[in-house]
């Protein structure tokens, strides 16, 4: 029947010929502006640290479930960071591990309320959104400056042309896109989503690999925070806000389903780099802010919407 | 005093691709009798209460109601011609109260066209009590009833629209006895009013408590039609089995080492169950449905937690707290639903097969072997005859029979000691069937022991060493093979019978 029949039918390959369409086209309308090293370089960093929580998010979606607290675990682990190294001098690799430490509890407890309590993911994760939120606003206060120069150097520096979070991400992309196509462990997480009955038994130990998965997205969020301050060479409590619905949308757009079972690292890497062209493509068209958000909003309904019909065909895009 | 004829079903024939699940079957009910139904599994009961409910169409016969001849294309229309029918499945909503569930889609309105509560509950609180079930609460949600109170509401809802003809599909499979009586209550009521009621059960002692006549079916076929009062439950019995035996082929791998014994086991379902199983046996788990074979198997397994007793596997006692557990131990479990529990229906045949050797414990293995996958799919799929394009193909494209070899293939890759089967040729064709016979046979004669939980009583004789048969959560009988016969089992089942 329709098996690997058609590579057009993996999202992978969608979404690299959609964005080379419309790289190709955005460089023959705006010559100058766009297709310039400068231009993409910028691109790129700015939506580094989208792209490096989305890879937490892809897992969580590809075993049916989702973090809404990323965005706010984003500004929590800049702050924090700062926070150690401003007002106590704490040692620069030392206050990023203590930070990260931090967010490693915060996925814990949203993973094992989620997993073992049997909260759904929608309502422990909308809370922890706010508490983070609330926590990021107790260390940060109104932004912390005047960060240590060895930490603003982790994300200042650039390197062939790139500014360093274009390359942490690019790390990031390799390696989980590496370990989950290969790794029995991550694997776990699609026989999860696929039938999460299934898999216990079929003896997955299907609560333990729920509380990973949240503490590896938090994790990687508290990464994408600390990264994210460094550029900035501040900590502001307002960082990541609104981020988790366009990491979520990028991850749609990447493959993932909401029901589970689907999705790869690439896709949320391809899914993220889609968006940050579209916001660039409307800042060259000139087109406002506000239009943005929706024309943002119409393309996840119209990218899922055609993922249902495709599925009723019979002919489901993997 | 002579009853009126409510129903009269004639020649009733109804096909499927390859079975013929009715075969010119005739049924009369009058009012104020209690009609009950009796049958194996697949003789034809459900087929006919879904014609009769507007669910199916027959392909030929008539279906005469009060006199006409009538034609019932959906179960709305079954209900305004006054059929209600209580399913055997829960249909109730258990977030909503009482009164919702009871008055679903007939709430009565006010003048602006929205739900008058008051009369609703007024409404539910009358039913109620005309079925004398004053301990249930209109404005109570269901969820806060006991599973024998929501049988209750159950029949409340389907007496709601005042039906003349009540159809109840095995009212008192989930109920104790206390909950039973009441239901007889019920329907004792119910039939000095003059409803009709069909009855269906597996339970030979309560179709004769509260059964005026009986009619057997078997094979889709008309078997008999007696008075309750003219007839014994051996007679219905006998009306009800001898169904050809498909060729099984029993074969004989009893070893007499034991590889699990189960001693004094108590859990959510079924209390006090002890029994052992052998190398290369072939043990049969019968009873109703209700019985508590499916929860006795899930505690084994670890599944339930919640357990008291001991299980030794070769003679060592184990703690079994989650399936992985098991599956160390050596065991393997085919559950009764296979596309809810067995399949990753939107996964290949190859990520299927594999999916119980991703997490063994023991191996230390991190990267997964593709090729490895591969070539063990290949292999399963050749030696189960796995009918499909492709081992990339999705599983949810392939036939019943199919899918069932694929989750058998997934425990034969861990090659397990003992394998608990939970309904293993449910819904799947005649051929794919008597495959997975062939494949348990090989199994057994490679040393492994099969629990075989089957409600089709043909299998189990044609393939078991012995036969536990289960009622109410107890053991009530172990058979050994020279003394199989479909009565007995049907006896102890029902409850009628205990082995001392």
């Amino acid at each position: 029947m329709k098996i690997n029949s058609n590579i057009w039918q993996d999202r992978v390959v969608t979404l690299s010929a959609t964005i080379l369409v419309l790289v190709v086209v955005s460089s023959i309308i705006w010559q100058g502006q766009f297709a310039n090293l400068d231009n993409l370089s910028l691109v790129l960093l700015n939506l580094s640290i989208d792209a490096i929580v989305a890879v937490g998010m892809m897992v969580l979606l590809i075993s049916g479930s989702f973090d809404l607290s990323v965005g706010s675990v984003v500004a929590f682990a800049g702050g924090l960071a700062a926070y150690l190294m401003y007002y106590w001098g704490v040692f620069v690799p030392v206050a990023i591990l203590v930070s990260l430490a931090a967010c490693l509890l915060i996925g814990l407890v949203n993973g094992a309320l989620v997993a073992y309590v049997g909260i759904n993911p929608l309502i422990q994760t909308l809370a922890m959104m706010g508490i983070v939120r609330g926590l990021a606003l107790m260390v940060s206060g109104s932004g912390i400056q005047n960060l240590p120069d060895g930490f603003n150097a982790l994300g200042q520096s650039q390197f062939m042309g790139f500014q360093s979070p274009v390359w942490y991400m690019l790390i990031v992309v390799v390696i989980f896109s590496f370990l989950v196509r290969r790794t029995i462990f991550f694997r776990r997480y699609y026989y999860i989503g696929g039938n999460e009955k299934a898999a216990l038994l079929s003896g997955i130990r299907v609560k333990k690999m729920k509380v990973y998965s949240f503490m590896l997205a938090s994790a990687l969020a508290g990464l994408a925070g600390i990264i994210l301050s460094a550029r900035l060479g501040a900590a502001m409590p307002t960082a990541g806000q609104g981020m988790e619905l366009r990491v979520i949308t990028a991850v749609i757009l990447g493959g993932a389903s909401l029901l589970g079972g689907q999705g790869k690292i690439m896709g949320a890497l391809l899914g993220t780099i889609f968006m940050g062209l579209v916001a660039n493509i409307m800042i060259l068209a000139r087109i406002s802010g506000y239009w943005q958000q929706i024309i943002l909003g119409i393309i996840l309904i119209v990218a899922v919407a055609t993922d249902i019909i495709m599925k009723r065909r019979g002919t489901s895009p993997r | 005093m002579v009853k009126s004829t409510l129903l009269n079903l004639r020649h009733i024939t109804k096909t499927y691709p390859g079975v013929v699940a009715l075969d010119r079957v005739s049924f009369d009910l009058l009012a104020g009798e209690v009609h009950a139904l009796c049958g194996e599994n697949g003789a034809g009961k459900s087929t006919l209460m879904n014609v009769l409910s507007g669910n199916q169409q027959p392909d030929r016969g008539e279906i005469i109601l009060g006199g006409e001849a009538v034609v019932l294309p959906n179960q709305k229309k079954a209900q305004e011609a006054g059929i209600g029918i209580v399913y055997q499945e829960k249909s109730l909503v258990s977030e909503l109260s009482v009164a919702d569930n009871v008055f679903a889609g007939i709430q009565p309105c006010n003048t602006w066209g929205f739900i008058d509560r008051q009369a609703l509950f007024a409404k539910t609180q009358d039913l109620l009590e005309r079925l004398r079930l004053t301990t249930i609460h209109p404005q109570q949600l269901v969820s806060t009833l006991s599973p024998g109170k929501q049988q209750m509401v159950e029949i409340a809802k389907a007496l709601a629209q005042e039906p003349n003809i009540l159809i109840l599909d095995e009212p008192t499979a989930a109920l104790s006895d206390d909950d039973t009586s009441v239901v007889f209550d019920i329907v004792r009521d119910l039939k000095a009013k003059g409803v009709g009621i069909i009855y269906i059960s597996h339970r030979m002692h309560e179709i004769f408590k509260i059964g005026d006549r009986v009619t057997v079916l078997k094979d889709g076929k008309f078997q008999g039609l007696h008075n309750t009062q003219d007839t014994n439950v051996d007679e219905i019995i006998r009306l009800m089995v001898g169904r050809d035996l498909q060729d099984l082929n029993y074969q004989d791998h009893f070893q007499s080492d034991v590889v699990l014994q189960v001693k004094d086991l108590d859990g959510e379902g079924f209390s006090d169950i002890s029994f052992s199983l052998h190398r290369g046996e072939i043990l049969g788990l019968a009873g109703l449905v209700g019985a508590g074979r499916t929860e006795l198997a899930r505690a084994i397994f670890g599944i339930d937690k919640n357990k008291t007793g001991t299980i030794k596997i070769n003679d060592e006692s184990v703690r079994i707290r989650h399936p992985q557990d098991a599956i160390q131990f050596g065991l393997g479990y085919l559950p009764e639903h296979r596309k809810e529990q067995g399949l990753f229906l939107d996964m290949s045949v190859v990520e299927n097969v594999v999916s119980t050797n991703l997490d063994v414990g023991d191996s230390g293995k991190i990267w997964m072997d593709t090729a490895e996958m591969r070539r063990v799919a290949d292999h399963f799929v050749e030696k189960l005859d796995i009918r499909t394009p492709s081992i990339n193909q999705k599983v949810v494209y392939l036939s019943g029979g199919n899918q069932q070899k694929i989750v058998l293939g997934k425990w034969l890759l861990r090659k397990p000691d003992i394998l608990i089967v939970d309904e293993p040729t449910h819904g799947i064709d005649v051929g794919a069937k008597s495959e997975i016979y062939r494949l348990f046979n090989e199994l057994s004669a490679s040393g492994t022991a099969i629990l075989m939980i089957s409600s089709e009583l043909t299998e189990l004789i044609g393939l078991c060493d012995r036969i536990l048969v289960m009622s109410h959560g107890e053991l009530m009988a172990s058979i050994d093979r020279p003394d199989f016969s479909e009565e007995e089992i049907i006896q102890y089942s029902s409850g009628l019978k205990r082995m001392p």
